[in-house]
């Protein structure tokens, strides 16, 4: 406390901010600028396959793939009227139009529908292909013909034609490397303006899927942050009651945010590193270094007004403040850097650059925090009688009188703070993963009306490849390949499969003048080759190429089905797996596919999660430890966030909430805002006791850190405006962000503080 | 009355003023009454993979009499094709299959197929009738360095083909084809081809071929491993039955 008139000993830090306050505003004002101009580098990344490591199996195997036989990312476009046969003069001749103007938007690598693919049939003894739709007007008889032709053949179908022959399909390639947002607008685009009016559309497919839900979650992330802002900003202004200081608060975040994203350019732009593209996973950058650049602006004023109530002289206050906060404040700020670096060794790739920027934000609010907000505060003529500096808020006096019940109890409130830990615990085991994001959308909604539509009416949107290494002019080779389709095909979710072996067995049974008997695998490899060489003379080159690669040594079996929950995914690759390991002449197979990529990424968020919280956890308590020179100390402080993190994961096994690369991140804003309250609360335990103060030690304690905690607390809960996003992850994480944020505070104004009371007295700390 | 033989013969031009003339140079130059050669025929697609055929081809009748045994690969064996160049009917060609045990007719209207999935069409493989096509004579222009003569080959409308005209840049100095380019019904560019030449006895004759497909990004490389000229290649061969026999180089 500092009386007024009483002569203050300045630090260094604070002599420098103080006695250029313009150099100190203007210098960082003018970094914010230099460094966020980054932000035009940002590279935005909708592919997910970027989260798998390149040399996990089923990203190796998804390469190849793409590689050897194209993107397996499709997007379909379903249209039709329910009830009405789609085989009729004008649908054929508007699936025409529309397969023809796909084909010539650049992004689109190859187009299939019944309007453009091969007929194969016999003619004089021989295999003969021709285009099964030869022109856009056609007569009833050519209606006809076409109808047969696709009931007879099933893989064409199922793929093509909607279960009641009431819609066509037509399948969407996209060219190599382009961004799945670009495409879904442009298909998009031609979809609606040639269909729309004659026809009910429905859109569907991975890269449908992927190209619209993350524009579309940051689109409602973007405005419900705005939300959040102002409900933040309702929360600082009725507590701190001073719009001038809570513009500077907001002025930190939002400059800690601007450098974020700029070092994320400017990293991009020199390393050309993929770590740093922005992804869906970094969608929750903000929404973290909110929080905590929040954190250490709130400290700081309401220290500046506490200081103000005491002192009464502005510079002296300032300069306390400084004195009092620079080290915690750097203390928090240097632990939840080492925290989020930690994600180093997460096997995501991308959270290396998620870390690194976070990193850097964080760092930044701390710099803002200790030089642009004191100096900021130092121009403005603070009225002394002005109710935010004479009179403590409600909440303030609320959080005194909440400390005067604990503090004195402190064995009580320790033993229910462990008994709802123990809770939150035995709610762990029910912890579901799920990082589909087919699943993001209630049903019900448009979108996921067109999901459940092409899942239900058509082949499905989830895809499975199996890649086969193996010359299939061998009928051992094709036999498997077979073989290995029925297994596929025992799975009820799976609406679909086509390889090379349907190819060659409708080839067979084409040449062999449509005699049933002979719809089969030839025994003869030369037979085979015949038909493969016949086929390459009257065909186009390219229409094997989805199942085959150029010399017939590499093929692709796909399987295409239904939405599948995550325990169906990873029991469906565990059986496919089974199967291939009883093959004998294939020489190697491998299984991708985007239900193969979901199942890893469950394994990858699971384990991600955990090593970045064991890393971090870790790490914050090695650093407290060095500093307060203690490992009690160290331990103590990680001891409200690993409760804080057990009872929220606790909370999501028993509530249903499943764990996915979006809600993953509310262990990241667990750690980054509880470190803070541990070590405000340490720090100032530490400090009051080396005064000699030690008798009356916690309960100050607690009125001089509660109250900004509390409050820190309540603006970050204004995110609980997620909420009420269309997105149910994003629900989630409102409604957690509410609990994580009282479970952290909530953790160290009783866990930290009754366990440093216990301890203080049995005179071990 | 040819503009040119078959690709795997040789290719053969002669001088002249107007497009015409310039045609029936080409048209009237010497050339091997029969060809024995063996060929390597490379296959690449849009995503740069390739794979090889063999072929071995005999021809005389300066070309209108030609057979083809596939080689290589392996698997392919024996697959073999006759084809007969008629003034007075349709060209004939005829396909066997060794593994179906299937001897098959080529119709006139699947002369667009592709000869051994290459970017070879069978009406590629057939010599062009001089009587066919209208003949333009464009700016002279260098190619590689070379003074050519350019020659817009146009289908007259009766002429059953896939392709509205051919441009050609014929060398002025050895009346040799060194380019041509092939256009669709709607005048879109479809194929590009890149003639090589080399000395055999008196007769300049292709040595290799560059076939590109423009719109599916496709290529072949045909190269002549082995040529033998006018050596005695009876006429009887070229019959259904010498389909099934792989003569010996």
């Amino acid at each position: 406390m500092i009386a007024e008139g009483s002569k203050y000993q300045e630090s260094r830090i604070s002599k420098i901010v103080l006695d250029n306050p313009l150099k100190s505003i203007f210098i960082p004002i003018f970094l914010t600028f230099i460094i966020g101009s980054g932000l035009r580098f940002i590279i935005v990344d909708d592919n997910m396959m970027a989260m798998l490591p390149t040399k996990m199996e089923s990203r190796m195997t998804w390469d190849a793939v793409q590689n050897e036989f194209g993107s397996t990312e499709s997007i379909f476009v379903a249209f039709g009227n329910e009830g009405e046969n789609i085989f009729n003069k004008e649908a054929l001749s508007q699936l025409w139009d529309v397969t023809r103007k796909l084909e010539k938007i650049k992004e689109v690598e190859k187009v299939t529908s019944i309007s453009n693919i091969p007929k194969i049939f016999s003619n004089d003894g021989f295999l003969e292909i021709e285009d099964l739709q030869k022109n856009r007007e056609l007569s009833e008889h050519t209606i006809e013909d076409i109808a047969n032709y696709v009931n007879a053949n099933s893989a064409i179908k199922n793929r093509m034609v909607s279960k009641y022959e009431d819609y066509f399909n037509i399948i969407i390639q996209p060219s190599p490397n382009v961004p799945h947002d670009i495409l879904r607008h442009r298909v998009v685009q031609v979809g609606d303006s040639l269909l729309s009016r004659n026809y009910d559309i429905h859109y569907g497919g991975i890269a449908y899927i992927t190209g619209s839900v993350p524009t579309m979650i940051k689109k409602d992330i973007s405005t419900l942050i705005i939300i959040g802002l102002g409900l933040m900003c309702g929360v600082l202004v009725l507590n701190i009651r001073n719009i001038f200081s809570v513009f500077l608060i907001f002025s930190i975040i939002i400059q800690s945010l601007i450098v974020m994203a700029g070092v994320m350019g400017w990293i991009t732009y020199y390393t050309g590193s993929k770590y740093f593209y922005f992804t869906i996973i970094n969608s929750s950058m903000p929404i973290i270094l909110l929080t905590i650049a929040n954190s250490d602006g709130v400290h700081f004023v309401t220290r500046f007004f506490k200081e103000m109530r005491s002192g009464k002289v502005t510079r002296q206050a300032i300069s306390a403040s400084i004195d009092k906060l620079l080290m915690p404040i750097f203390l928090t700020s240097i632990t939840t850097i080492a925290a989020f670096l930690a994600l180093y060794f997460a096997p995501i790739n991308q959270l290396l650059g998620y870390g690194v920027c976070l990193s850097i934000g964080i760092l930044y609010a701390f710099i803002l925090s200790v030089t642009f907000l004191p100096a900021a505060i130092s121009f403005k003529k603070w009225n002394l009688e002005s109710i935010s500096i004479s009179k403590e808020s409600i909440l303030e006096k609320t959080i005194r009188n909440i400390g005067v019940v604990i503090i004195p109890n402190p064995l009580k409130i320790l033993k229910t703070g462990l008994i709802i830990i123990l809770f939150g615990f035995s709610g762990l085991m029910f912890v579901k993963v799920d990082v589909n994001i087919a699943n993001f959308f209630k049903k019900g909604t448009e979108f996921r009306k067109s999901i459940d539509f092409i899942d239900e009416q058509m082949a499905g949107t989830m895809d499975f490849r199996v890649r086969v290494e193996g010359d299939v002019k061998d009928p051992g080779v094709l036999y498997e390949i077979e073989q290995l389709q029925k297994a596929l095909k025992e799975n009820p979710s799976i609406n679909a499969t086509y390889s090379i072996a349907d190819a060659v067995k409708q080839m067979h049974f084409t040449l062999m003048d449509n005699n049933p008997e002979f719809n089969t695998i030839p025994k003869n490899g030369n037979k085979i080759s015949n038909l493969l060489a016949m086929y390459s003379m009257s065909g186009d080159g390219d229409d094997l190429d989805s199942v085959v690669d150029y010399n017939y040594n590499i093929s692709l079996i796909t399987a295409l089905s239904s939405m599948m929950s995550t325990d169906q995914i990873i029991s469906f690759v565990e059986h496919i797996h089974s199967h291939v390991n009883d093959l004998e002449i294939i020489d190697s197979v491998s299984v991708t596919g985007m239900g193969v990529v979901i199942r890893d990424l469950i394994y990858l968020v699971i384990e991600s999660s955990i090593i970045s919280l064991v890393a971090s956890l870790f790490c914050i308590c090695f650093i407290t430890s060095l500093f307060f020179k203690s490992i009690a100390w160290g331990i103590l402080s990680i001891i409200p966030l690993l409760s804080a993190i057990i009872i929220n994961f606790g909370l999501m096994g028993f509530s249903g909430i499943y764990l996915s690369h979006v809600t993953a991140l509310l262990s990241s804003v667990i750690i980054g805002v509880g470190v803070d309250f541990s070590i405000h609360y340490i720090y100032h335990f530490k400090a009051n006791r080396s005064k000699g103060k030690s008798d009356k030690n916690s309960t100050e304690i607690f009125n001089e850190v509660g109250y900004p905690i509390v409050l820190d607390s309540a603006s970050n809960m204004s995110f609980g405006a997620l909420i009420f996003s269309n997105f149910i992850p994003v629900q989630f994480v409102g409604g957690l962000m509410v609990f994580a944020m009282f479970a952290t505070s909530m953790g160290t104004l009783t866990l930290l503080a009754s366990l440093t009371e216990i301890l203080k007295k049995k005179q071990i700390l | 009355m040819r503009t040119f033989v078959p690709l795997f013969c040789s290719v053969t031009i002669s001088f002249s003023q107007s497009g015409l003339d310039i045609a029936q140079k080409l048209d009237n130059k010497e050339r091997p009454q029969s060809v024995f050669s063996r060929i390597s025929m490379v296959l690449t697609n849009s995503k740069n993979k390739s794979r090889e055929n063999i072929l071995l081809s005999k021809s005389n009748n300066i070309g209108k009499n030609q057979i083809i045994w596939v080689l290589k690969p392996k698997a392919d064996r024996g697959i073999s094709f006759l084809r007969k160049e008629y003034e007075d009917k349709d060209n004939e060609i005829r396909m066997w299959l060794p593994a179906f045990n299937k001897i098959r007719r080529i119709n006139s209207n699947r002369m667009n197929d592709s000869f051994m999935g290459s970017d070879l069409s069978y009406e590629d493989l057939n010599s062009r009738a001089l009587s066919d096509n209208d003949y333009d004579r464009l700016n002279d222009e260098l190619f590689n360095g070379i003074d050519c003569y350019i020659l817009n080959v146009i289908s007259k409308p009766e002429l059953k083909s896939a392709y509205s005209k051919h441009t050609l840049w014929v060398s002025k100095k050895n009346l040799t084809i060194l380019k041509e380019q092939s256009f669709g019904k709607n005048d879109e560019l479809k194929k590009v081809k890149i003639y090589s030449y080399k000395m055999v006895k008196s007769y300049e004759l292709v040595s290799k071929i560059l076939v590109q497909d423009i719109q599916k990004n496709h290529k072949t490389e045909i190269y002549i491993d082995y040529i033998s000229i006018n050596t005695d290649v009876d006429s009887e061969l070229f019959r259904e039955s010498s389909l099934k026999r792989i003569p010996r180089l």
